[in-house]
């Protein structure tokens, strides 16, 4: 038999002995099949070492096939090791546990690679990858081969039937009363307080629909756990998995620090043959949604359900384990490579990040932005900069010799990237093939971020800093000779950001103006550059605290097509309230209306009626208190705290009613009057609306206004309001 | 952040901070003028970082100079467009 269709699932399972791939075939039909896989890790060490785990392994009671093998390791070359083929791939993970534990004194590699990897690696396959599989009658696969590459824009996009089944409220606010099922056309509700007809109506809806996707929100946290107990309870299976097993995969929650951030991860439900993705434990649904997710499990070979809750970093580690697999490069199971010691004065000079200006502070008329395009994977790529490869004596110019891994694996993923920026610039807006563009451009687009933080990264398998450090010294230089060469050419450098720049030449005021700079730019560093628009205004802003003092990353400003774009203010920052960031960005509109600069108090009076019509409305309680809530990240522990932050004392509030909030979680609350002085969102009591503090709010709106209205010179309190 | 070494930033506020006990006993109106030194100075943080000095006071005192020197060659050419017009 013959099979043409999308890959959906790789994994294995205790009972069999390669392999399970789901299939989504061209004729609508859903296969199973098996394929044989034999997996391998390798040991190095000294030789009576490695004889004893020999011994050691032959005593197993799992069949594993032993070698002596010569394997190139990326930083030492060749070099012979052990190999240890185990013919069920799910045996693996334990036998590799148990041999570890015994053997602590040796190198272990390929050791704890993603089963859907190594058979990416092997077969050529890739998740939703368009397939041929020929097998024979007990579905077993003779020969698969993929009939697209992950690299394609516009790939032939798999008839998803995808189930989605939400509660009607957070449950971590209230406690939700029923359940939206909606799929196709058909939408209807299952009230939660009798079990036996909800397990009886998902039961009946995932038997007959079959979804090839469940997206729920809360799914990880509270909605499958609850289902599974409750069909434990009503002791009647309920087929949440394709596969015909009835366990599902738990993963547990936690917290970690990532760039100077506490990130909190629930716990994850992941299935069988079938995906689950909860909309609030995915990583960036809210940038890119279903589209990214896909995308990046295309370009990473991680399964779509892995894809879906990974970090980038899991993601750009995982296609540098493919290059590295199928190249025959082994995979260290720890980082060993150590960073060489440096003199003080090295480090001095090394230990730098990306060039930051202080902007000059103010309004700019004509002002040109523009930007290196991917600017950090570019110099990795152009220059060859790889952990294993020397560094080139000179600044920007390349490496000598053969490509390291490193931009082998971003020199497809880059040029993707290149190819949907043009092609997004060409499309309209509402052409229907933008947003989903967008969607997988913003999934590269991070990929390609996080490669840069990765090179640096103490735990990266391929890291090493010096390889770090030389990109960013390649793009100090980069923009060092971007400015030179501005000045050359009569320009005012008003801000320059990393990989971007600011100019403004009196007589510039048009693209065309500007294609000079930008040639002897792209000359002078090799590396692309583009506009990124020009203003008709911006206005960089002082800092907060001390008028006098410019800050790097706050400024606003508005393109000549209208477009505002806007860094470091309220309306950006996830903590502020959304009434106040929905009114920032209506001023905003209404300033972007001035034909340039000179009509700015123009807008005057349209902002003050604006700004007077909310400030009524918040005095009369008209405006929901959803849209009043703050949302502040815990940065810590609660008995970690000398004086809680008003998120802290918001934790504080719900754990006084039992509920429990980890470093990392956001906690919403409202500002109250008097003692504590917020209210947290998520108390089983309502707030009284009575109570919410009218007059911090309209400071906070006063101060949001004032952002804007100050630095315009706009500025008269009085007149205003 | 992974940082090694503190950032130019945080090099110059330990430099401001070490001067803490100097700047309180300072009247009121020098006091200003010396935050007035220190705001010039901040104004070249990424020129400072970039020359990555091992002494980074140096620079900032360079920093410092710059921005005076800056307001000197603003004042001789107002003082000389002023005398030129009474000519």
């Amino acid at each position: 038999m013959i099979v043409t269709g999308w890959l959906l699932d790789v994994f294995t399972t205790e009972i069999t002995n390669g392999v399970v791939l789901w299939l989504l075939g061209e004729d609508g039909q859903r296969y199973r099949f098996e394929h044989t896989f034999l997996v391998t890790f390798y040991v190095a060490g000294p030789p009576e070492r490695l004889r004893a785990l020999w011994r050691f392994l032959q005593s197993q009671p799992e069949s594993v096939r032993l070698s002596r093998t010569e394997r190139r390791d990326l930083f030492a070359g060749p070099m012979t090791v052990l190999a240890v083929e185990v013919s069920r791939p799910a045996v693996l993970p334990r036998l590799f546990q148990m041999v570890s534990q015994a053997f602590p004194d040796l190198t272990y590699y390929d050791a704890d690679i993603h089963i859907a990897l190594r058979y990416s690696a092997a077969h050529r396959v890739f998740p939703l990858a368009l397939c041929q599989i020929e097998a024979d009658e007990n579905s077993e696969v003779k020969a698969i081969q993929a009939l697209d590459t992950p690299w394609e824009l516009d790939p032939a996009v798999p008839p998803l039937r995808i189930l989605t089944i939400e509660p009607d409220t957070d449950p971590g606010h209230a406690a939700p009363a029923q359940l939206i099922v909606s799929y196709d056309r058909c939408r209807y509700s299952l009230p939660l307080e009798s079990a036996q007809a909800l397990i009886a109506g998902l039961r009946a809806t995932l038997k007959r629909y079959d979804p090839d996707l469940l997206l729920t929100t809360w799914g990880d946290t509270w909605l499958l756990p609850l289902l599974q107990k409750l069909s434990k309870e009503q002791n009647w299976p309920l087929p949440l998995n394709r596969e015909p097993v009835s366990s599902v995969i738990h993963r547990k929650e936690h917290s970690y620090f990532s760039y100077g951030q506490i990130i909190y991860r629930g716990r994850q439900v992941c299935l069988l043959g079938r995906w689950h993705i909860d909309r609030h434990n995915a990583m960036l649904w809210d940038d890119y949604g279903l589209d990214g997710v896909l995308e990046m499990a295309r370009v990473t070979g991680l399964p779509v359900q892995d894809a879906a809750r990974l970090s980038p970093g899991t993601g750009i580690s995982s296609m540098q384990f493919l290059t590295a697999l199928r190249q025959g490069i082994l995979i260290p199971w720890h980082k060993h490579q150590a960073e060489h010691p440096k003199t003080a004065m090295e480090l001095l000079r090394a230990d730098m990040g990306g060039m930051i200006y202080q902007p000059i502070p103010g309004l700019h008329r004509d002002v040109a932005g523009i930007d290196f395009v991917s600017m950090y994977p570019g110099i990795m790529v152009r220059f060859n900069i790889s952990p294993e490869v020397p560094r080139a004596q000179d600044d920007l110019t390349p490496a000598p010799g053969y490509p390291g891994l490193v931009p082998q694996t971003l020199a497809p993923l880059l040029k993707k990237r290149l190819e949907f920026k043009s092609a997004l610039a060409s499309l309209s807006r509402w052409d229907a093939r933008y947003k989903p563009y967008q969607a997988r451009a913003s999934a590269n687009k991070w990929l390609l971020v996080t490669c840069f933080g990765y090179l640096g990264y103490k735990n990266a398998r391929f890291g090493r800093i010096e390889a770090h450090e030389a990109v960013t010294a390649y793009g100090r230089e980069a923009l060092l000779r971007a400015k030179e060469a501005a000045e050359e050419l009569d320009f005012t450098v008003l801000h320059m950001y990393v990989d971007g720049l600011w100019v403004q030449r009196a007589d510039c005021q048009t693209p065309r103006d500007f294609q000079e700079l930008l040639e002897a730019i792209r000359q002078k560093t090799g590396l692309p550059i583009a506009l990124d628009g020009i203003y008709r205004w911006i206005v960089f802003l002082p800092s907060k605290v001390d008028a006098r003092l410019p800050v790097p990353n706050r400024y606003f400003g508005i393109f000549q097509n209208g477009t505002i774009k806007v860094r470091g203010i309220e309306a950006r920052r996830h903590d502020t309230p959304p009434f106040i960031a929905e009114t920032q960005m209506q001023i905003l509109e209404i300033l972007a209306r001035a034909p340039d600069a000179d009509h700015l108090p123009d807008c005057l009076p349209a902002v003050a009626m604006l700004v007077k019509k909310k400030i009524a409305s918040l005095r009369a309680g008209r405006i929901p208190l959803e849209d009043l809530l703050v949302s502040q990240r815990l940065s810590r522990e609660l008995q970690k705290y000398r004086t809680p932050s008003p998120a802290a004392r918001a934790a504080i509030q719900l754990a006084r009613v039992g509920k429990q909030t980890n470093p990392g979680q956001r906690v919403r609350f409202l500002l109250t009057r008097g003692r504590p002085g917020i209210h947290s969102w998520d108390l089983p009591k309502p707030p009284d609306p009575r109570t919410v503090d009218i007059e911090r709010y309209e400071e906070l709106l006063l101060r949001a206004t004032q952002t804007f209205l100050e630095p315009l010179a706009l500025s008269n309190k009085n007149c205003l309001f | 952040m992974g940082r090694t070494l503190p950032s130019i930033t945080q090099a110059f506020l330990q430099e401001q901070e070490s001067f803490a006990r100097f700047r309180r006993a300072l009247r009121r109106s020098d006091q200003i003028a010396l935050d007035d030194l220190f705001a010039s100075a901040r104004q070249h943080l990424a020129a400072a970082g970039y020359a990555a000095h091992a002494l980074p006071f140096e620079t900032f005192l360079l920093c410092m100079l710059l921005e005076e020197h800056k307001e000197v060659m603003r004042l001789r050419q107002h003082v000389e467009q002023l005398l030129a017009r009474k000519e």
